[in-house]
């Protein structure tokens, strides 16, 4: 699927999260499990604040001087025999693997979980010229065979699924028999797949960090698919988004500790695998052929403007945990596959304001996603400069928010305007208040009425009852 | 020890409580207090939703009302930290920038003022019953004041405190998201009224008015019997009873 | 041979431009970076508090950890085997089996007991591939290993499958005591310092923390997904 989800507009998809009473459940126990482990994971590790300054200047090093480090892997990757297209976008993208597929008449293709290959909709690009193209992922896989549901998390994609829906895709889909607990679940899966991957032609990963100084890359996964994807299959053809880039060992090991944390709490995954080239020659296991495909896909318009801190993301989705918007609405709410303020920041930038313009508004700027990024990016600061470009360069405000807004900063700027209009809001207010609370109010006050009280404004306001104070008119 | 007071938009109309239970808590800790009279709102509701152009005016208005100040006090930790926000507003511009961070440098939210500055720890509280606190987004992240209102809070005689389950989730108040997304922003607050119930607490206590208007707001909606604080109240009382 | 590179100039001139500049051509330094906190983790721990730190983390991550003498080497690894189930065995073909005096275990021993015995051989080909998924327990080596996060490092060749720990439904790693290290920072220089001594980096390196799992199911936690269901450590002392 590409990066937009569903045709629904905002509010519907919102007030579908809302009502998923089971999605939200499952949601909110999420965060509180892995936020918990998160934090424990940090706790133990020590020193947090300074982990996370060397994972900002690590990124921020790699995004200033991109071209080069991409250069020197491009170099070093087919100094080993591997080939590099670079893809500007989805298109190019799509039309250099399917030219590999093609050539190796390949009929299956395994693959590994990538959010870069969702973005591009690299899989329907594949089924297109008859290709099978099976997910490996235990999440993916379960969302793909029941009819390709989307991921409604960065890291645990069917998160808003529960065991027994996942029994009935399985027994619908593949003839499952047995019960809802997950371990048969999952060792029904494993059958199924240990199959696929033996017979596979092609095996596609995504790329967690690229290695510029050995043109080697990283994979982490838990289940172990990414390593049988690139052990097994003749052909390898790895994604990446043009930012997942690091100078050296050195760095990936720093970033690959941060990322494990942040996204489960865990120390070290099960699997991480680094990968340099394709097999050496007598080698057994491993891909004879390796491509890697590195995509801009509106990546580079981010670079240079005050956006450009959100290219060094890892993926981690701490911030999607932290997050108490998401928490009640879910991931399919914010319409990409990308949710959670990662994605109310990155989904505009990819895709456009006129899909994801309610996005940035989405979040009470509490910069919970902020204070857990382990890259420090701003990104409760990056939503507000999305609402600044949204009302001063893109002019998409509602015209009764630019008019309130227009008398706000007259009035806010202007004591006596102030003065004089939050001397009258009480009899302003007087047809709407009763018991000092307004129930119902008027205008954009409906909405806030519509959840809570109101209260109503006092009839001597501070600065009267100051004044008064001060001429020793009124002692309280 | 000469103090200027920001009351804050929402302080000064719809929370004067909370505004002279300020002014008597610092006057009583020797404070003399100062209200500038031409205070205006720090245009956070503009500045958040992203009308920066617009609140300039206002935080211009706001920067040159208090210029004369040696200490700004604020009974809010979100207005606080918005004055402490002006000077990246207005970066690069060399007459607002300095101007915008001196005046960072001498605002100080109520609580943080008094453990910080007077050094004071115990204010002479009493107050009888069961409480919980809710701590808000920016004062605590993004001012970084987490300890100051529990150190105050713990020395209040009769106060029980049980700590609020859930504490670092935002109660979906936001300024205007509240209004914007009142949809998100009502789940947001039930979930926080129903961390307060299961305390069993009497007092909801806060230091942002803005996070307890929403919350008590909605607590009033449903007709809950629980009492919304500010913790400047809550400090400012002398008696085993409130009220 | 050297693979094929396309479309690169433009789309590193595109980078450039956005960043405000020329294309980078004079090779660039890694700055100094300013903060180094992953040195700092564990720098003070003995051998001995490295070892006990692997040992707590193994019970985290659902791993069995035993130790042993070279002496005692034969026995615990029989009985590690035993405990899984017996054969058929995997294992890479390696000279420090050899070294350990396994020999007579894995070519007499056990085929004395019927245990089926395969060591990867590069010269048979995919059967290598057939043979390890089918075996019950693969046996490899660590080169590194980890305290921290009680993980074995391997490094692929044409005499060590990468799929010996991954098919097999067991997973046995043999750990010598001298390859323990605090963490990943030291497995990283060591490998930073073969490529920059010349040396050709692995065209796999493993990082292997316990048996394969997956929380994709209501987060529940679920061992064996698409690897081994079970590993093992043994521990040798060789120091």
């Amino acid at each position: 699927m590409p990066m937009k989800i569903g045709n629904e507009n905002f509010s519907e998809r919102v007030g579908k999260g809302i009502n998923n009473s089971f999605m939200r459940g499952a949601v909110a126990g999420a965060q509180d499990n892995i936020g918990a482990r998160r934090l424990h994971a940090v706790e133990e590790l020590g020193n947090w604040e300074e982990w996370r300054s060397h994972g900002e200047e690590i990124r921020q090093h790699v995004l200033e001087n991109l071209d080069y480090y991409l250069e020197q892997l491009s170099e070093n990757i087919a100094n080993r025999g591997g080939n590099v297209y670079f893809a500007s976008t989805p298109e190019e993208a799509n039309d250099y693997i399917r030219g590999v597929i093609k050539k190796k008449r390949a009929k299956k293709v395994v693959k590994s979980k990538s959010m870069v290959t969702e973005e591009i909709n690299l899989n329907s690009s594949l089924e297109d010229i008859g290709c099978e193209v099976i997910e490996t992922d235990l999440g993916e896989y379960i969302l793909q065979i029941d009819d390709h549901d989307p991921p409604s998390h960065i890291v645990a994609p069917a998160l808003h699924k529960n065991k027994e829906q996942v029994r009935d895709v399985f027994t619908e889909k593949l003839g499952y028999k047995k019960s809802s607990d997950p371990t048969e679940l999952a060792w029904h899966a494993r059958e199924m797949l240990r199959q696929d991957y033996l017979t596979a032609d092609v095996g596609i990963t995504g790329c967690n960090f690229a290695v510029a100084e050995t043109g080697s890359f990283a994979l982490v996964t838990n289940e172990g698919n990414a390593d049988l994807v690139t052990s097994l299959p003749k052909t390898q053809i790895t994604v990446m988004g043009m930012e997942r880039i690091v100078p050296s060992f050195e760095e990936l090991e720093v970033l690959v500790s941060m990322l494990t944390r942040s996204a489960v709490g865990q120390k070290l995954p099960s699997y991480v695998t680094v990968l340099t080239g394709p097999r050496e020659a007598q080698d057994v296991d491993g891909p004879e052929e390796f491509h890697l495909v590195i995509v801009d896909n509106g990546r580079s318009k981010i670079l240079g403007t005050e956006f450009q801190s959100v290219l060094q993301c890892i993926r981690c989705a701490a911030c999607v945990n932290a997050c108490p918007v998401y928490r009640h609405v879910g991931g399919h709410s914010y319409g990409s596959i990308y949710s959670g303020p990662i994605g109310a920041v990155l989904s505009p930038l990819l895709g456009g304001y006129d899909d994801y313009k309610e996005l940035p508004y989405a979040s009470t700027l509490c910069g919970a996603c902020t204070e857990v990024c382990p890259v420090k990016i701003p990104l409760h600061e990056l939503l507000h400069k999305h609402r600044q470009v949204i009302v001063e360069k893109e002019g998409r405000a509602p015209v009764s928010e630019k008019l309130l807004m227009k008398a706000f900063g007259l009035g806010a700027a202007s004591p006596t305007l102030y003065k004089w209009g939050s001397k009258l809001a009480p009899s302003a207010m007087n047809p709407f208040t009763t018991d000092d609370k307004i129930s119902k109010g008027p205008g954009p006050l409906k909405a806030w009425t519509d959840v809570r009280d109101f209260p109503a404004p006092n009839k001597e306001r501070f600065r009267d009852w100051y004044k008064n104070r001060e001429k020793g008119e009124s002692k309280s | 020890m000469k103090v200027t007071l920001f009351a804050t938009c929402l302080v000064d109309m719809f929370q004067s409580n909370v505004g002279k239970a300020t002014v008597e808590l610092l006057e009583r800790l020797g404070c003399e207090i100062d209200f500038p009279e031409s205070q205006v709102c720090c245009g956070q509701p503009a500045y958040n939703s992203g009308y920066v152009k617009e609140s300039k005016e206002a935080m211009k208005k706001m920067i040159q009302t208090f210029e004369h100040a040696e200490y700004i006090v604020c009974p809010s930790g979100s207005c606080a930290f918005m004055f402490h926000e002006y000077q990246h507003v207005f970066k690069g511009d060399p007459v607002w920038e300095p101007k915008a961070k001196k005046l960072a440098d001498k605002t100080y939210e109520l609580t943080q003022f008094i453990v910080d500055v007077l050094k004071v720890e115990d204010v002479g509280a009493q107050l009888e019953g069961k409480a919980t606190y809710h701590t808000s987004c920016h004062m605590t992240r993004l001012l970084g004041v987490k300890k100051a209102p529990m150190t105050l809070l713990s020395n209040v005689k009769g106060l029980e405190f049980t700590e609020l389950p859930g504490k670092e989730q935002c109660c979906g108040f936001g300024g205007t998201f509240s209004v914007k997304m009142s949809q998100i922003s009502e789940q947001m607050v039930d979930e926080k009224v129903h961390h307060v119930e299961e305390t069993d607490a009497e007092y909801l206590i806060g230091a942002d008015a803005g996070c307890l208007m929403n919350i008590g707001g909605r607590i009033n909606r449903q007709g809950k019997p629980i009492k919304v604080m500010h913790i400047a109240e809550v400090l400012n009382s002398r008696t085993f009873s409130f009220q | 041979m050297t693979g094929t590179i396309q479309n690169r100039e433009s789309f590193l001139n595109n980078i450039a431009r956005q960043l405000g500049r020329d294309r980078l051509k004079e090779p660039l330094q890694k700055p100094e970076w300013k903060y180094n906190p992953q040195d700092k983790v564990l720098a003070d721990a003995t051998v001995d508090d490295l070892v006990e730190v692997l040992e707590s983390h193994c019970e985290k991550i659902n791993t069995t950890f035993i130790t042993t003498t070279k002496a005692g080497l034969t026995v615990a690894l029989n009985e590690a085997v035993k405990n899984y189930g017996g054969g058929p065995v995997v294992t890479w073909k390696d000279e420090r089996f050899t070294h350990w005096g396994l020999n007579d275990l894995f070519n007499n021993e056990w085929p004395k007991q019927g245990l089926e015995y395969h060591e990867w051989d590069y010269t048979s080909g995919d059967d290598n591939i057939r043979r390890a998924e089918q075996a019950n327990v693969g046996i490899t080596i660590s080169e590194v290993t980890l305290a921290e996060s009680a993980t074995v490092v391997l490094f692929s060749s044409k005499d060590r499958g990468r799929t010996v720990s991954f098919l097999p439904k067991t997973y046995i790693a043999l750990v010598p005591k001298s390859s323990i290290v605090p963490r990943m920072t030291q497995a990283a220089k060591k490998m930073r310092e073969m490529h920059q001594d010349g040396q050709r980096v692995p065209a796999c390196v493993n990082f292997i923390s316990g048996p394969s799992n997956s929380a994709d199911i209501e987060l529940q936690l679920v061992v064996g997904v698409h690897g081994p269901f079970k590993a093992t450590y043994i521990l040798i002392d060789d120091l």
